[in-house]
């Protein structure tokens, strides 16, 4: 067991999370998507001298390379801003709005103004070779289950270009998620081991997500992990998708620096990338304060008290969670998946909205029709929000039997018809002709036993009622 | 009381802060850039003390001497303004202008390459701020460039009335032993992306890799960082706000085309000026322009009243940049509506009488002024508007206007003016000048 205090040990975390709003600059959609580019821009980024002629670390080192950028881009999804031929525009409001929640979530002090700032990145990944950025709030804190972690600055900014390619002469960035917005959430150095780092990342992730205004997804969320020892240097380590590695990467970084403190090897401030084994590899230097100056292309926002109040709080997921099992009596992993798939909203209102059914059967519904439709159609279906809907009242109205939900949606994919035609052939029997239906079959079948008869019943009627109903008419008839 | 620059410690009612201050650009805020490099914005009202922790000393800039590297050419660059050769300085926030040789190389390095520069600062303006006088004053500069000895001179220039000088320069030196280029940038060269270096460093090659001997601008050919183009002094217009590759040819091609990355040059035309001189003093001599000339450009539109005609009474000159085929204003009354269409004729008929030359160019940018097809043009034509049949830009024909009326008999611009002085017209309108 390693004595992490004994070692020093010093980690912090650096949470980047894409917001689901507009681009933070332009009014383009944030939509990441691989269509055919209709633009490709050839450029070079040169490095920029900073205050008193110094050139930052960081910013050095790319230049160093010097390699030519290829943007390429749609129409749909990047403007003249992204291909650095337009000024900014003003700011997206509603990713302030979701940067203040997450502020207001973890206690932070807001700004009073929020001045945009450029913060110089030269590997191209933003074609003006600055990153927009901008300090939102200060101060705050998230608590965990061994004690409160600081979150000494909570920032907005914007998102890097994807790079596509990368060869000796040349590096190929795609144009569509630059300008997403970014919220990025800094952590004190105070976490105590690598379990708690995970749990401090897990805990940022759930108060992100309950604003129900960031995106989902692989690559939408990052962490960066910085750790150090007495007598070892600050590292930053990026690029890792899933927050279970985080304590491996942590460990085997601190291995790293523990064997070249042995070796009497210096050890630098640097930004490594974390490998697909979770040993990392050096990335570039650790950039400085040198980097940053102001973007005077966009007026600053004030943030007056009364527009901070007026942003609504957002329910913590982990209390969604507790008042779904609560008040609809839901498994604790049905309801984990409703609330981490955004759903709960709307399962509260189906089930006000569908009193007749079971909670339980509206939650199992959402979460598992669609993939028993696909199972049973053997294809790729996609149930609309909007027929989910009508599907559950048409149940709930005894318009459509519980057991001809799946074929229901069957038929509607593969007949490429609306729902509500599909429904009306599914329309439950009355109880008259349900019961001359079975007269027949009893007829038929004389004497046969329960187990048999009640097998040809449903053979002809499953789907068409209520299959308990089915049953009881069955016995009663055939005099069991 | 604490300045710019201090590091202070800033104390709000639930807050306390240290940082740099920095220059605000709104009074109700004291804003501090803080340890991590962000900017911090605090609202006057909720301070309660600012103390200054350490007082700002600037840094002394000791100036670098370059020494100049034998079997290169010289290039003179002119500095004018514009965010072509600015820093920010990122502690205070404030720009200033960087020319001298050494810092120009320190901007630019690949410059010591191609040539020993040379430097100096005419003004550090925008330039929407430029007056007729700013012309002369370039003109005597290249003037004093010229004498000293040098291969080619480079004035650094904002964008927006680049062109107006780039004509203003063409018209005063009626032939130049060196090319003259002007240079602007559409990004400022304090970002990663700016387009200032590889504009200057092109039209630095151009100038070393050519015997061209004229006024010229180089900018971006396109968007991509891959070549730029040398247009004409005299043809050549900013289309677009923003873009790098706002500058193009009107009615006209460009010269040439340098490209970036190979360093080579390829004409587009073949009737470009050649000179005889090497890097050798020479004598030149230039016409200037009157300073207190008032000249005035009137873009025509709808709805026009007689009063933004009759208010240039007394003007030396006016250039209407008028609908259509050029010159075209509303001076046809033809209903109850257009009564004052008829006032408007009448004012424009009283400029002239009252010894305003007045002028036609076309305000649909590309195209001939031609006032013999419609009766509006026509009717222009005999009040006495002038220009009729030239393809210039209304920027060039305010431009030209003005250093005719500087330089020659009032009786004798008429003529002058729709002349091809300084390939300002041409006699034949091509179809790829225009591709749409």
């Amino acid at each position: 067991m390693v004595d992490y205090k004994k070692l020093g040990f010093r980690c912090g975390l650096e949470i980047h999370q894409q917001v689901d709003s507009g681009k933070l600059f332009c009014r383009c959609p944030s939509i990441v998507h691989d269509a055919n580019p209709t633009i490709e821009i050839h450029r070079r980024l040169r490095a920029v001298a900073g205050e008193s002629g110094n050139i930052d670390a960081a910013a050095m080192y790319e230049m160093t390379k010097s390699k030519a950028m290829v943007y390429e881009g749609c129409d749909t999804s990047a403007c003249l801003v992204e291909i650095d031929e337009e000024p900014p525009h003003g700011m997206d409001q509603d990713a302030i709005g979701v940067a203040i929640q997450v502020a207001k979530l973890l206690n932070a002090r807001i700004v009073d103004e929020v001045l945009v700032m450029r913060k110089i990145v030269v590997d191209g990944s933003n074609v003006s070779g600055f990153q927009r950025t901008a300090l939102i709030a200060e101060n705050g804190y998230v608590t965990t289950s061994r004690g409160k972690v600081s979150v000494p600055t909570i920032c907005l900014e914007e998102e890097s270009a994807q790079k596509i390619e990368s060869t000796p002469h040349h590096v190929q960035y795609r144009l569509d998620r630059l300008g997403v917005p970014l919220i990025e959430i800094a952590t004190g150095s105070e976490i105590l081991d690598p379990e708690h780092a995970q749990e401090v990342a897990e805990k940022l992730g759930m108060i992100l997500r309950s604003t129900g205004k960031v995106k989902r997804g692989i690559g939408t969320i990052r962490q960066d992990v910085n750790v150090s020892i007495t007598g070892g240097a600050r590292t930053e380590i990026k690029g890792f998708q899933e927050l279970k590695s985080i304590p491996k990467v942590i460990d085997y970084e601190i291995k790293r620096q523990i064997d070249l403190l042995a070796q009497k090897r210096p050890i630098v401030p640097e930004v490594r990338k974390a490998e697909q084994d979770l040993t990392t590899s050096f990335l570039r230097p650790m950039p400085g304060a040198q980097r940053m100056y102001p973007e005077t292309d966009v007026p600053s926002v004030s943030l007056p008290r009364s527009l901070i109040d007026g942003i609504p709080l957002p329910k913590l997921l982990d209390v969604q969670i507790g008042e779904l099992t609560k008040t609809y009596h839901l498994d604790l992993d049905i309801a984990n998946t409703l609330v981490s798939d955004g759903l709960g909203p709307w399962f509260v209102r189906l089930c006000k909205e569908c009193v007749n059914l079971k909670p339980s059967y509206i939650a199992d519904t959402l979460l598992s029709l669609e993939r028993q439709a696909k199972a049973k159609a053997g294809a790729d279906i996609h149930i609309s929000d909007k027929d989910m809907e009508t599907l559950l009242h048409a149940v709930n109205a005894s318009q459509a039997p519980k057991e001809a939900a799946i074929d229901i949606i069957v038929v509607m994919h593969q007949e490429k018809q609306p729902i509500k035609e599909v429904l009306s052939r599914f329309k439950p029997l009355s109880e008259n002709e349900i019961e001359s239906r079975i007269k027949t079959i009893i007829a038929k079948n004389p004497g046969m036993p329960f187990n048999a008869l009640i097998g040809k019943v449903m053979a002809v009627l499953r789907g068409k009622a209520d299959g308990k109903k089915i049953t009881e008419m069955t016995k009663k008839m055939a005099g069991l | 009381m604490e300045k710019t620059g201090d590091f202070v410690k800033v104390t709000t009612a639930d807050d306390v802060s240290e940082g740099v201050l920095m220059p605000s650009q709104k009074e109700y805020l004291v804003v501090i850039k803080l340890d991590s490099g962000y900017n911090k914005a605090i609202r006057k009202d909720h301070v309660k003390n600012v103390e200054v922790l350490e007082s700002y000393k600037p840094l002394a800039e000791k100036p670098v001497e370059e020494v100049p590297r034998s079997g290169l050419p010289t290039i003179a660059i002119l500095h004018t303004g514009g965010t072509i050769a600015s820093k920010v300085d990122y502690r205070t926030g404030g720009v200033t202008a960087r020319f001298t040789p050494a810092e120009l190389l320190e901007m630019f390095p690949e410059l010591r390459d191609v040539a020993n520069i040379r430097s100096r600062l005419i003004s550090n303006m925008w330039s929407e701020d430029m007056r007729f006088a700013h012309y002369n004053l370039m003109a005597q500069a290249i003037k004093e460039q010229v004498q000293q000895g040098c291969k080619g001179v480079i004035i650094t220039h904002g964008t927006d009335t680049l062109h107006y000088s780039a004509a203003a320069l063409s018209f005063m030196f009626e032939s130049l032993p060196i090319p003259v280029i002007l240079v602007g940038s559409q990004r400022s060269s304090d970002r990663g992306s700016s387009d200032a270096a590889m504009n200057v460093i092109c039209a630095a090659r151009f100038i070393t890799q050519t015997n061209f001997s004229d006024v010229a601008i180089c900018m971006h050919a396109a968007s991509d960082d891959l070549a730029c183009v040398i247009l004409p002094g005299t043809k050549t217009r900013k289309m677009h706000a923003t873009r790098r590759d706002a500058f193009e040819p009107i009615n006209a091609l460009p010269w040439a085309h340098v490209s970036f990355e190979d360093r080579t040059i390829t004409w587009l035309r073949n009737d470009w000026k050649q000179g005889a001189l090497n890097d050798t003093k020479a004598d030149i001599v230039y016409k200037p322009f009157k300073e207190d000339l008032r000249i005035a450009i009137i873009k025509t539109h709808p709805n026009m009243n007689a009063s933004q005609f009759s208010a240039y009474k007394g003007y030396d000159g006016v250039i209407i940049e008028g609908f259509g085929l050029g010159g075209h204003a509303p001076i046809n009354a033809i209903d109850m509506q257009t009564k004052e269409h008829h006032k408007i004729a009448e004012s424009i008929k009283a400029l002239i009488k009252g010894g305003t030359l007045v002028a036609a160019a076309t305000q649909t940018v590309y195209g001939r002024v031609n006032m013999n097809v419609y009766s509006t043009g026509r009717d222009m034509k005999s009040m006495g508007v002038i220009g009729d049949g030239h393809d210039m830009t209304s920027e060039t024909a305010f431009i030209k206007l003005a250093w005719l009326l500087s330089n020659y008999p009032k009786k004798d611009v008429p003529d002058l003016f729709i002349d091809n002085l300084h390939g300002e017209i041409s006699s034949r309108s091509l179809y790829e000048e225009h591709d749409g």
